[in-house]
This record gives C-alpha cells, sequence and structure tokens, in this order.
C-alpha cells in the first residue's frame, strides 16, 4: 500500500505541481466553457429583450426606455454590486499586471447583469468588455479555489478572456489573440496552449447553443489588386474615426464626473440622449450586430448623407452610454462605426471614380470594422482575426492586413495610449511583464533595504567615530539621538574626508556638526520608482530608510542593480 | 520594533470608541496607529490568494468635513503622532486599494452592516473574510472604549492557537502586561499541552510572563468564559478544528464572540507570527 | 537535501521575502504546502541549469573571511634581533653590514635581499627622517616563514638621503612573508615612531629585552 500511495503522490505532484501545463489545461478548458457560458447567456437575452421592446419602439416614449435600462444598470452596480463603473477591462489588465490577476468573485455575474441592463434597453454599447470581465473573473476565482499561484492564475484569467470572446462572436482565434494582446501581454509558451484550449472550448459551446456558424453571413467578395489603393486611403480615415471616437468617449466621461448631478440623475440623462437620438436613427441603438450584417450582405438602405451622419451619432450616442451611468463595451459600436465608415467611403469613392472596379460595398465595411477596431484598440492582430473569423472568409485578408496594420500605427502616432491602456498609462499603472516599471513595481522597499547598520549617537566625538571608521566597512553612518533613538542625520565617509585626514579636529567637533541632515530619507510606504526618482533627482548613490522617526536600514544602488537584474531573469524566463 | 496597525477611521460616536481603542492597543505595545479616512464607501484587499472587497456602511463616510479633525484630536488625547494613511493605488476609480503589509489591523464586528444592529454574537461577513484572508492579526474592539489590563490567550492546542500564544507572549513583553492562559481540556490532558508549548520552544517565555495557566473541564466552557477577567484583552487563533471551516469562524470562536464583551484579537489560518 | 525559505535567500542572494514573493508569483518550481516551503535540492538545481541561474548551492553562501592573524610589532621585533655598533660609510655599505650581521636569514637568500634592498632604495629612500631609515624590499619575501623587524643602530651616522636629509643611525629592516603583515607593522611602527618618548628611548640604544618592552607597552596602550 505505501507504495502505491508514493506512486500516486509522485504522479500526482509531477502532473500537476513541478509541470503544471496538464493542471492549466484542464482548468483552462473548464474557465473557457464557464465563460463560454456566460457570453451565450448574456448574447441570447439580449437577442430576445431587444426582439421584446421592438414592439415598443415605435411609441413617442420609447425615447426612456434607455434611461430606465442605463438607470437601473447604475443603480445595480452602485448600490447592489457595489462595483466601480467603467467597462472593466483597464481593471481586468491592471490586477493581471500588479496583483497576479486577483479579481473579485461578484466581477464574473455584475457586468453581465448590467449591461444587459444597458444593452438590452437599446443603449449604444457591446457586450464584449462585460464578458471579457466575467470571464477573467471566473478564471481567477477558479484559480483561487484551486489554490494556484500568480503564473498559473494570470493564465486561467487569460483563458476566461479567450474563452468568452471566443463564444460571443464564435471566434476561437480571436478570443486566443485578444486575450494574449490585450489582457496578458505577453507571448509565453506555457499561456498559449491552455488559452488556446480554452477559446475552442469556449467557441465549442456557443456553436452548441447557437447552431449557426458565423454571426455575419456574406456572399464570397471578389477583391483583387485594385482594392489596395483604396483600402490605403480607408485605413487613414479609419485611424482619424478611432482616434475622434476615443477622445470623445473619454471627454463624455469626463465631462459626466465633474458634473454634481447624483449617479442616477447622470443615467437617465445619457439614456434619454440616446433614446431620442435613437428616434431618429435607430441605427444607433443596441449593439447593433443586425445593422451590420445588412452592411455586409449588401441590403443596407440608407442615403450616404445620412449613413455620414450616422457615423458621429452612433459616436455621440456610445459616448453618452458609457460615459453616463451605462454599462458595457466598445467592441460592438466599433464595428458598427467601422462599418458604417466603410460604406460611406465606398460610395464616396464611387461617386468621385464611378468606373473604378473594385470590391463590393460589404467588404469595405469589413475593411472598416477592421479599421476601426485597430485603430481604437491599437491591437493589429486581433482586429484581422476577429473579421476574419467573424466573417468567415479569407478572401479580404491581405487589404485586411493593410488597413489594420496603417490604421493602428497610425492612431498609436496620434495617440500613443490606446483606449484600453490609456487610463492604466494615465495612473502610471502599466505595467507589462518583462518592462521596467513592472520590476520596479513587483520589487519592494522592504527586499532591497540593508539593515546591518552601526549607529552612532550625535553626541559622539570624533575621534570615538575615526576608531569605529577604523574596523567597520561602512560607509554611511546613520545618526541618532540619545535618549529616544530618533534620525537625526547620516554621515558619509566621502564627504567628511577632509576632517577625517585632519587629526587637529579629532577632539575639537562632535558628529552632530558635520552629519548630514539635509539628505532626503524613502520610508517603506514609498515605491521603488519614487525613491529612484528621489535619488535621480539629488544624485545620490543611497538613501536611508526612515519610519517614525526610526532610522531602519538604506537604499544602495548596487544593491538595486543586484536585485533589478535578478528579478528580470526570473520575469522573463520561459517556464 | 516598528509595528503598525491600520484603523479605519469612522466619524460616528461609535467610531471614536474603536478608534480610541486602536489608540490604546498601540500605545500599550509600542505600535504605530494608521487612521485611514475613507473617501469611498468600499475598498479593496489583496491577500496572497485572495482579493476582499469591504463595502463599508453609510456611516463611515459621514461628516466629510470634520473627519481629519475628529481623529488628529483623537490621536492627541493619546499624545500619538498623528498618521493618515492615502490610497496610493485603485482598481477602478472609487475602488482604492488598501495594502496588506500592516501589522495589525483594527476592526469593529462589523463595517458593511448598519453599526445600529451589531449588538454580540455578530461578527459581519466582511470581518470575517478578512480573518480568513489576512496574513495579520486582527483588533476587534469592544463596543465601548475599554482600556484592558491583563492579557488572556484561549489555547486549544491547534497550530493556530500556537499562533495565539506566541502573539499573546509578544503582547505581555511589549506591555508589561500579565497573561493568563485558558485551555478548555477536551480529549487530551494537562501535560499534553505543556509538551506541545516545550516543543514550540514556548516554555521559558510563557513561565516568565504567565501568571496561571487555567484549565478547564470541557463541559466548562461557560464558566471558563466567565473567569475571564472583564478588562482582558482575549487572544485566540480563529478556526482551531472543525469541518465547516468556511462558514463559521471555528465553533469555539464563534461562541466566543457571541458571549464576552471583551477586546478580541484575532489571529486567522495565514497568520504567521515570529516570535522575536 | 531540502532547505528553508532563508537557506534559499541565502543562496541566491536575496531577501527572504522576495523568495516569498516569487513562490506566490509562481516563479520558483514549488507550490505551498501550509505555511513552510521546503524545496528539494536536486529540483533547484534542473531548475536553476534550465533558467541559467547562478545557484549557490554547493558552498554555503559566502565564506566568512578569515581573521588573519598579525603579528604584532613585539613578536616581530623579538624575531628579528637588535644588533648595534654597525660600520659602514655609505648606503649600500650599511644594508650590507647590517644584512651580514642578522643572524635569522639564511646566508643563501642574503644576496638577494640585499638587491631588493638597494632596488628599493634607488626608487625612494626609506629614510623616514630624525635618524631613522626602514629599509625593506618591495616583494614579499616568501622564504620566511613568520615576520621579522630587526632593529640595526649604527656607529656613526650615514647619509641615507633621507627626506629631511639627515644622516641616518637607526634601521628598522621590515622584512615580511605576507603584504598584510607588512602593511600592519609599517602601520604600527609608524605609529610607534611618532611618539617621541619612543624615539628618545631610542637614542639610548637599549637591547633586544628592553626594547620588546617597551613596544609592548605602546601596543597595550594603544590597543594596536
Amino acid at each position: 500500500m505505501p507504495t502505491i500511495r508514493n506512486w500516486y503522490k509522485t504522479i500526482y505532484h509531477k502532473l500537476f505541481h513541478l509541470d503544471d501545463r496538464l493542471l492549466l489545461i484542464i482548468a483552462g478548458s473548464i474557465a473557457g466553457i464557464c465563460s463560454g457560458l456566460a457570453a451565450v447567456a448574456l448574447r441570447l437575452s439580449l437577442e430576445s429583450v431587444l426582439e421584446w421592446l421592438h414592439g415598443f419602439r415605435h411609441y413617442g416614449w420609447a425615447f426612456i426606455i434607455p434611461a430606465i435600462g442605463a438607470l437601473l444598470s447604475s443603480l445595480y452596480l452602485e448600490k447592489i454590486a457595489r462595483e466601480g463603473a467603467g467597462h472593466g477591462v483597464p481593471e481586468v489588465i491592471y490586477s493581471v499586471s500588479r496583483y497576479g490577476g486577483l479579481l473579485r468573485f461578484r466581477s464574473s455575474y455584475s457586468r453581465l447583469i448590467s449591461s444587459f441592463l444597458t444593452i438590452g434597453s437599446g443603449g449604444s454599447a457591446g457586450p464584449e468588455a462585460p464578458v471579457v470581465m466575467s470571464g477573467s473573473a471566473i478564471g481567477s476565482s477558479l484559480a483561487k479555489f484551486l489554490g494556484l499561484n500568480d503564473r498559473q492564475r494570470i493564465t486561467l484569467v487569460g483563458c476566461g478572456t479567450a474563452g468568452a470572446i471566443a463564444s460571443i462572436f464564435n471566434a476561437p482565434i480571436a478570443g486566443l489573440v485578444f486575450s494574449i494582446e490585450v489582457i496578458l501581454g505577453e507571448w509565453k509558451f506555457v499561456n498559449i496552449i491552455p488559452i488556446a484550449i480554452a477559446a475552442v472550448a469556449g467557441a465549442q459551446v456557443s456553436q452548441a447553443i447557437i447552431p449557426e456558424q458565423v454571426i455575419f453571413n456574406h456572399q464570397p467578395f471578389l477583391v483583387g489588386a485594385s482594392d489596395i489603393l483604396p483600402s490605403l486611403c480607408l485605413a487613414v480615415v479609419t485611424a482619424m474615426i478611432s482616434v475622434l471616437f476615443t477622445k470623445v468617449l473619454r471627454q463624455t466621461g469626463k465631462i459626466a464626473k465633474k458634473s454634481s448631478f447624483p449617479l442616477w440623475v447622470r443615467a437617465v440623462v445619457g439614456g434619454c440622449t440616446v433614446g431620442i437620438i435613437g428616434i431618429f436613427m435607430p441605427v444607433v441603438l443596441g449593439e447593433g450586430y443586425h445593422f451590420i450584417q445588412s452592411m455586409i450582405s449588401g441590403t443596407f438602405s440608407m442615403s450616404v448623407f445620412f449613413i455620414f451622419v450616422a457615423v458621429f451619432a452612433k459616436i455621440f450616442a456610445t459616448a453618452m452610454t458609457l460615459g453616463w451611468g451605462g454599462s458595457g463595451g466598445i467592441f460592438a459600436p466599433c464595428l458598427l462605426i467601422g462599418s458604417l465608415t466603410g460604406i460611406v467611403f465606398h460610395k464616396a469613392l464611387f461617386s468621385l471614380f464611378p468606373t473604378i472596379g473594385c470590391a463590393s460595398e460589404g467588404a469595405y465595411a469589413l475593411l472598416g470594422m477592421t479599421g476601426l477596431i485597430s485603430g481604437v484598440m491599437q491591437a493589429p492582430l486581433t482586429g484581422i482575426f476577429l473579421i476574419v473569423e467573424i466573417t468567415g472568409g479569407y478572401e479580404t485578408i491581405l487589404p485586411l492586413i493593410v488597413v489594420s496594420s496603417i490604421s493602428s500605427t497610425m492612431s498609436h502616432y496620434i495617440e500613443p495610449a490606446s483606449f484600453y491602456f490609456k487610463e492604466l498609462i494615465e495612473r502610471g499603472q502599466f505595467l507589462r511583464p518583462g518592462t521596467d516599471a513592472r520590476i520596479l513595481s513587483d520589487l519592494n522597499i522592504r527586499e532591497l533595504i540593508e539593515t546591518e547598520f552601526i549607529k552612532v549617537s550625535e553626541n559622539m566625538v570624533f575621534r570615538k567615530f575615526i576608531e569605529i571608521i577604523k574596523t567597520s566597512g561602512q560607509n554611511f553612518y546613520p545618526v541618532i539621538e540619545d535618549g529616544t533613538g530618533e534620525y537625526k542625520g547620516v554621515i558619509q565617509i566621502s564627504a567628511i574626508r577632509k576632517y577625517a585626514l585632519d587629526p587637529g579636529m579629532y577632539d575639537m567637533i562632535f558628529l552632530n556638526q558635520i552629519m548630514d541632515t539635509g539628505m532626503m530619507t524613502a520610508s517603506l510606504e514609498n515605491d521603488l520608482q519614487e525613491v529612484l526618482d528621489m535619488m535621480d533627482i539629488n544624485n545620490m548613490d543611497s538613501i536611508s530608510v526612515v519610519e517614525n522617526d526610526r532610522f531602519i536600514g538604506m537604499i544602495l544602488k548596487t544593491r538595486i542593480l543586484d536585485l533589478y537584474r535578478r528579478e528580470l531573469i526570473m520575469q522573463t524566463s520561459v517556464h | 520594533m516598528n509595528y503598525k496597525l491600520l484603523h479605519i477611521f469612522r466619524n460616528t460616536p461609535f467610531g471614536r470608541e474603536t478608534f480610541l481603542q486602536s489608540l490604546y492597543f498601540c500605545k500599550t505595545i509600542n505600535a504605530f496607529p494608521v487612521a485611514y479616512i475613507p473617501k469611498s464607501d468600499k475598498f479593496l484587499m489583496y491577500f496572497p490568494n485572495d482579493a476582499v472587497q469591504v463595502d463599508l456602511d453609510h456611516s463611515y463616510l459621514k461628516a466629510p468635513g470634520t473627519a481629519k479633525s475628529h481623529a488628529e484630536d483623537l490621536f492627541n488625547e493619546m499624545d500619538i503622532k498623528p498618521m493618515f494613511y492615502e490610497p496610493k493605488n485603485f482598481t477602478a476609480s472609487s475602488l482604492p486599494d488598501i495594502p496588506t503589509n500592516f501589522d495589525y489591523l483594527c476592526c469593529p464586528r462589523s463595517v458593511s452592516d448598519l453599526s445600529s444592529k451589531i449588538g454580540l454574537g455578530h461578527i459581519g461577513p466582511k470581518v470575517r473574510r478578512i480573518i480568513k484572508h489576512a496574513t495579520f492579526p486582527i483588533l476587534i474592539t469592544s463596543p465601548v472604549f475599554k482600556p484592558w489590563k491583563s492579557i488572556s490567550v484561549f489555547f486549544g492546542g491547534s497550530k493556530n492557537a500556537l499562533n495565539a500564544l506566541k502573539l499573546g507572549v509578544k503582547i505581555a513583553m511589549s506591555s508589561g502586561f500579565s497573561l493568563d492562559i485558558y485551555t478548555l481540556l477536551e480529549k487530551q490532558d494537562e501535560a499534553y499541552y505543556r509538551d506541545l508549548i516545550k516543543h514550540e520552544g514556548l516554555t521559558e517565555p510563557v513561565s516568565q510572563l504567565s501568571k496561571q495557566w487555567h484549565f478547564y473541564k470541557q463541559s466548562d466552557f461557560d464558566t471558563m468564559l466567565y473567569d475571564v477577567p472583564h478588562n482582558s484583552l482575549i487572544v485566540l487563533g480563529a478556526y482551531g478544528h472543525g469541518i465547516i471551516k468556511d462558514f463559521l469562524l471555528g465553533s469555539k470562536m464563534e461562541k466566543v464572540q457571541s458571549t464576552v464583551t471583551n477586546n478580541l484579537l484575532i489571529t486567522g489560518p495565514y497568520c504567521s507570527i515570529p516570535l522575536q | 537535501m531540502e532547505l528553508s525559505v532563508f537557506d534559499l535567500s541565502k543562496h541566491l542572494g536575496v531577501a527572504p521575502n522576495t523568495i516569498e514573493r516569487w513562490l506566490r508569483q509562481g516563479k520558483l518550481p514549488v507550490s505551498p504546502k501550509g505555511a513552510n516551503y521546503r524545496f528539494q535540492t536536486s529540483e533547484l538545481e534542473k531548475w536553476a541549469s534550465k533558467h541559467n541561474i547562478n545557484l549557490k548551492l554547493s558552498n554555503k553562501g559566502i565564506p566568512e573571511k578569515e581573521r588573519e592573524s598579525v603579528t604584532p610589532l613585539s613578536v616581530a621585533v623579538k624575531n628579528g634581533g637588535v644588533y648595534s655598533d654597525i660600520q659602514a660609510n655609505d648606503v649600500n655599505g650599511v644594508l650590507k653590514a647590517c644584512l651580514e650581521k642578522i643572524s635569522d636569514i639564511s646566508d643563501d637568500f642574503k644576496a638577494d635581499l640585499f638587491d631588493r634592498l638597494v632596488e628599493r632604495e634607488k626608487a625612494l629612500s626609506t629614510g623616514i627622517g630624525n635618524g631613522i631609515a626602514i629599509p625593506h624590499p618591495r616583494e614579499q619575501l616568501s622564504y620566511l616563514t613568520s615576520p621579522m623587524v630587526s632593529v640595526c643602530f649604527l656607529e656613526h651616522p650615514v647619509d641615507y638621503k633621507a627626506l629631511d636629509n639627515q644622516p641616518v643611525s637607526t634601521l628598522f629592516f621590515l622584512l615580511s612573508p605576507t603584504l598584510k603583515m607588512h602593511l600592519h607593522l609599517l602601520s604600527v611602527l609608524s605609529f610607534c615612531l611618532r611618539d617621541h618618548q619612543f624615539t628618545n628611548f631610542l637614542k639610548a640604544r637599549p637591547d633586544s629585552v628592553a626594547l620588546v618592552e617597551k613596544i609592548e607597552t605602546l601596543q597595550k596602550a594603544n590597543s594596536i
């Protein structure tokens, strides 16, 4: 018996602990399935509620429906789920980079409900960010349940995200790419396999429940070499629109935050605005997949001018929904704005050059979508694969890549921070693995500090101090007050050299006369980044750490280099 | 040493009592209290294996204008240098992260439910989750400020109880108050418990600091609780042994916290208490 | 072999709380089992070689710096001996005459030592002033087993090209097998020579016993 138990132990240990790939694959596929179910549930319930509300759209009072939805959604988030507003993707990235992917369990359902209320009532937003949030929270909770460490938890968060995106778009590769490109930010061998499996699991769940194969069906497009030049121009247009969209979104949010209205008033204002726009342009309401479908298949019938206005109406409506208290993502609005832009561009192109022999309107709608997704998220791969997968066609891949790369490059040039990252970068919390900021945030002052120091009293005679210097190898001596032990200053050997070489001074001075009291000190609460900045500005090689007037220790630049290197090795080494 | 206690300041008379209790605790054991005056009704604590969102009840946000000066007055009354914590990191704009590297945390029995509902016998769900995940001991205060003059450790023999004993010894050393140990004999006899602390190398400090080690028969639990002096700080570990760990803090702990009015210092399962 | 967090932190040269953080973040090949972590050396070695990490497992951390026992000056003088009434007219003559007298160096090395001493004097005179010189070679003398300081008193002061141009009458031959010992003796010797009482005492040309005793009291008083 004992041998069998030992065998079992060894196998268990080898399988799940030393080499955790199998564990991650199994747990990852569970996370993928769960988040896929969450995504499918949201999609199905959205479809049915939109259908049900469609009957009320023609009434005059219909414009308050989005207001009610936004109101309920914001009240739910604030009072019942008690979560901060916002679409949640920055929160996931923040948690992945700073806290090893720890997310609250309540996040796995709260955004689903609030975005269901917002979008279902007609608010202009997408269901993707909420399912990303809930998928990643599912992954994180699963990891917590299994007692996994940070690295494994991060992988499971990625799995949850991939499953959610894969399921809502029925696009496994897009799920994988989005998860790695946007959420995790590192292409690591150990991450890719579990995430890929989770993405496939998520997509399978969605296929099993909703049997249709691709979201947007269309006739094959005939795309040729003559489309390259127009798509270059389209890319420039979509880049502009993306930047405009990002700016409007952020500005509206800021205005809403500055206004002194209570939360529910804001939500009602935002909702009503969207509702009123929706009366004239129903295209702005909801997530708009239905309209995208008709645009791709070329059955969309609106005048050029109207479509042109609709682009900006949609931008404004989305900003009003998200900035003023609604809950949801920008993925679907991006797709809609992109396809509207593509169609306007196509129509304009034909009116200018009626003889040009390029592809149909639907193809340009696709290109526009890619342009917007890549431009807003600055994630070119996600843009390409998502569009390829949701339209089920590879024939447009060449112009897709052209549009995607140019659009993301241009918008990156104008606005270096993408929509998802902007908030984090502004807060200094954009900590991608292997970057300087990440290493500095991981390293803690407590780990760097050297505490073995001989302390000297401020009333010590210099001669006695010289005797101490002779026998110890220390370069810094903290000076403390006699009775209380309070930190008074520091003596640096290099600074007192001229007195040390002059025996005549030995009995003349006390340490409090030669100590440096003006030297900056750090505290244990400081981040390493702050400490390094302090040292850089004052050109110091070392800094004392003082807490509650007590000398704790010293941070030396040489020690920082040493640990920085170790940390870098540990972070970037392939597991 | 440089121990720090985090106190979430509540600007109400009830909050004043708990704050005074924190200050007294710190003054007695030479720790430094740090007050956090919440600006939003929730905050997040990232423990090693969980993120706990603490939803505060409305009374925490009352009268934000006077909160700081009230706290400062209380600091000055106890002759302690005022220290305030300002959150640096935010998970979302209204959701600050509170670091978990403090050495103690002070909690009233409940933070998320209205304090008017709390009598004895109700430790709120958030406080429970904090105890469950915290790597530091939690000070749960009595409803009114009550200076304690001795330390009572409830020692049941589990790993966590050993932690509690170590903590009791540490506090007795730094405060100079006497230490009493209370043990309920369940399956083992006295010698077993004495062996246990000998094995941990605790015999010497315990015999030096401890006035008496009280042993009680299992049926005398209530007597034991009554025998604990009313002005004593009770140190005990949550989750001694038991199966339904997740819902209750351990059967003994539940009984203790619902019966006594003393201040409790609780060590959770993730606490590690170095003796030095 | 099993290691604790503390042991490993010593081997990797980081703080124990860094190890704890790495464990939490999953950067080390071990999974939590209770509050105490143990590391298997074999697993660690495999992991370290895979990730090109320098793991100093074999030697237990940094070896404690051996405190070399330093020979006190008094002992060195006892080793070297005191010689007086040496006759010579110039630097080389002085060195030659003294070396011949010093009995503790075997005759095989005397020629070599003489060359070295002359070379050192050519570079810069060791006459430190006040009628005193400390001739010594620049290289260490591996053939000595213990350091020695031989004190030689000349019959007549000789022009030694000393720093203060005064003729030299007292020489301290400082011969040491290691540099560390050499520097130590030199520092103690120059400390003694700064003492006026001591230099006055030297003028009386004491014998070995008296000189060693004097040095011993000086050493004791200043704890050197």
